[in-house]
């Protein structure tokens, strides 16, 4: 083919400067200096309650935090030991009861139920469990748990945390099983491994990062939570028995009290205890996002 | 008549028995009919290439000689699809039996998220539970015929994801024939692989129909010369022509399927 210039080539059409108006420049240039002004405001906002934290946090923070209990009213000193230690405990409580169900529940909603109503209607309800009130939950384990057996137990409050994470949990592991490409599960199947095998030695193998994401953002997630613990594993400011029964104490709700308490050493413990929350949860994050990272 | 395809010396044998013979096959995804009434004889220890251009239904009737479209409720066949005589399509079969009796290799390379070892290693756990010692050395065989043995024998436990993607393919390969099925199932597994790739697993086929009747489905009609020795055309959810591969090159009897392989449509 010859490169000649075919003999009519057109004249481009004269592009018309100052077609765009300058209201037109002029409202785009207020967006973009309003949209930048309440993105520096929530940033500021947010740094605000975490410059806070920290400065008055570590104020109260010191190894006695760590190994003392609770002080009682009136006393000097004391720590957060017996509520940090409470707390570890619930969560993990939570997570133990949260895990099984939540992933199994999620791996129906994205292997079998696929495309059924019951499963879209499961979905849906799951949905609105994500963002039911927290203090629901609590009362509702108060009613099924608390009342019937008698009075607060950690056991109660693990289950009403477990029941926080567990829309989590299934949310996250459908959306990751989702994303398993299809041809794997074919690929599976066709070597004449039944659904179940493709599911526990396939599909979840390929998931697994995401699943276990999911697992630690629901851990960040109910951490923190006060309001289920209220109604039922209440709180304890000594050391709680070791079989749960009775109130167990946590960080949450300790920073409930103590904050609203009229002592100083009270006052700083409270803002100790937020700043180990918040610290917690920040650690979990960056490990959850560092294995998402590390799958990829 | 194609002086550009290469065909192979075809050792053909007519009176080998027919592994697996389709009779007034149908197929269905929900209402729409994709298979009309296919008739078709595979052969013991031969190569079958399915062609016929995009949407002709060739992959779908592949994936009913496994029941793989079972996995999918909406999709229904009827008619006869016999291996050694009983109907797979039937619904007292046992799939997951076919399944290992009927292996298959994708389009796109499916390794499983595990050790190269435990990927060979998975069909044969499935259905037995030979000696590790037996084991070891079935897996060593199977990725011997896949051709993949040298590259591997040194990282058996490294993660099967980590190969190229024609030793991932050569990895399902040596999978699927580590159950030592009867018929193997390829659809277009050299299409998401570069030409080096695709003359080794060619190889390969060559090598396995000693001991296994394969069934291919490509889209590339060279790769369908050189190493098939029937070739079915297909067209529109129908089979137009099914014969030896040297006369469906040669000297085809339709002119719908001259005109697909001299490339004038298709």
């Amino acid at each position: 083919m010859s490169l000649t210039t075919p003999s009519t080539v057109r004249a481009l059409p004269h592009a018309e400067w100052g077609r765009v108006r300058q209201s037109r420049r002029t409202a785009d240039k207020l967006m973009r200096i309003t949209a930048a002004g309440f993105t520096g405001l929530a940033i500021f906002v947010l740094f605000w309650i975490l410059g806070m934290l920290i400065v008055k946090g570590l104020g109260g923070l010191s190894a006695a935090t760590f190994t003392q209990i609770t002080p009682g009213p009136g006393s000097e000193g004391g720590g957060l030991a017996n509520a940090i230690v409470g707390s570890v405990v619930l969560t993990f409580l939570g997570i133990v009861v949260a895990t099984p169900i939540g992933v199994l529940a999620g791996t129906y909603l994205a292997e079998y139920g696929k495309g059924s109503k019951l499963a879209d209607l499961i979905r849906f309800i799951n949905d609105i469990l994500l963002s039911a009130p927290s203090i629901l939950i609590g009362l509702f384990v108060y009613v099924i748990m608390v009342e019937p057996l008698g009075g607060y137990s950690g056991w109660a409050g693990g289950v009403a945390l477990g029941i926080i994470a567990i829309p989590v949990i299934v949310r996250t592991t459908e959306d990751m099983l989702r994303l398993v490409p299809g041809p794997l599960r074919e690929a599976g199947s066709a070597l004449g491994a039944p659904p179940s095998v493709v599911i526990t030695s396939i599909t979840w193998r390929a998931a697994k990062s995401g699943m276990v994401t999911g697992i630690l953002l629901a851990l960040a997630r109910i951490a923190g939570e006060t309001a289920p613990l209220i109604f039922t594993a209440l709180n304890n400011n000594f050391w709680f028995s070791p079989t749960l029964k009775g109130g167990v104490s946590n960080l949450p709700v300790t920073i409930y009290q103590f904050a609203s308490a009229p002592y100083e050493n009270w006052q700083q413990l409270a803002w100790a205890g937020s700043l180990i929350i918040t610290m917690s949860i920040l650690v979990l994050s960056l490990i959850a996002r560092r294995i998402v990272r590390g799958s990829k | 008549m194609l002086s550009t395809l290469e065909l192979s010396p075809q050792s053909l044998d007519a009176d080998a028995p027919v592994r697996i013979a389709v009779k007034n096959l149908d197929f269905y995804y929900g209402e729409h009919k994709a298979l009309k009434n296919i008739n078709l004889d595979f052969r013991d220890r031969h190569v079958t290439a399915l062609i016929g251009p995009s949407g002709c239904g060739k992959s779908t009737l592949l994936r009913i000689f496994n029941r793989i479209y079972s996995l999918y409720p909406e999709q229904k066949a009827t008619g006869e699809v016999l291996l050694d005589g009983r109907n797979v399509i039937s619904n007292d079969i046992d799939v997951n039996e076919l399944r290992s009796r009927i292996g298959m290799v994708f389009q796109k390379p499916t390794p499983f998220p595990m050790s190269i070892y435990d990927n060979v290693a998975f069909g044969i756990r499935l259905y037995e539970k030979p000696p590790k010692s037996e084991l070891d050395d079935r897996i060593e065989g199977a990725l011997r015929r896949a051709a993949l043995w040298d590259e591997v024998k040194d990282k058996l436990k490294a993660s099967g994801m980590g190969l190229s993607g024609g030793q991932q393919q050569r990895l399902c390969i040596a999978r699927t024939i580590a159950q030592k099925p009867e018929v193997i199932l390829f659809d277009e597994p050299t299409s998401a692989l570069d030409p080096i790739s695709t003359g080794k697993i060619e190889d390969l086929l060559e090598q396995l129909k000693t001991d296994f009747t394969i069934v291919i489905v490509t889209h590339n009609m060279q790769q369908a010369a050189r190493i098939s020795q029937y070739t079915a055309f297909m067209y529109l959810g129908e089979v137009i022509e099914f014969a030896a591969t040297n006369t469906i090159f040669m000297n085809p009897s339709k002119k719908q399927t001259q005109d697909y392989v001299t490339g004038r449509f298709g």
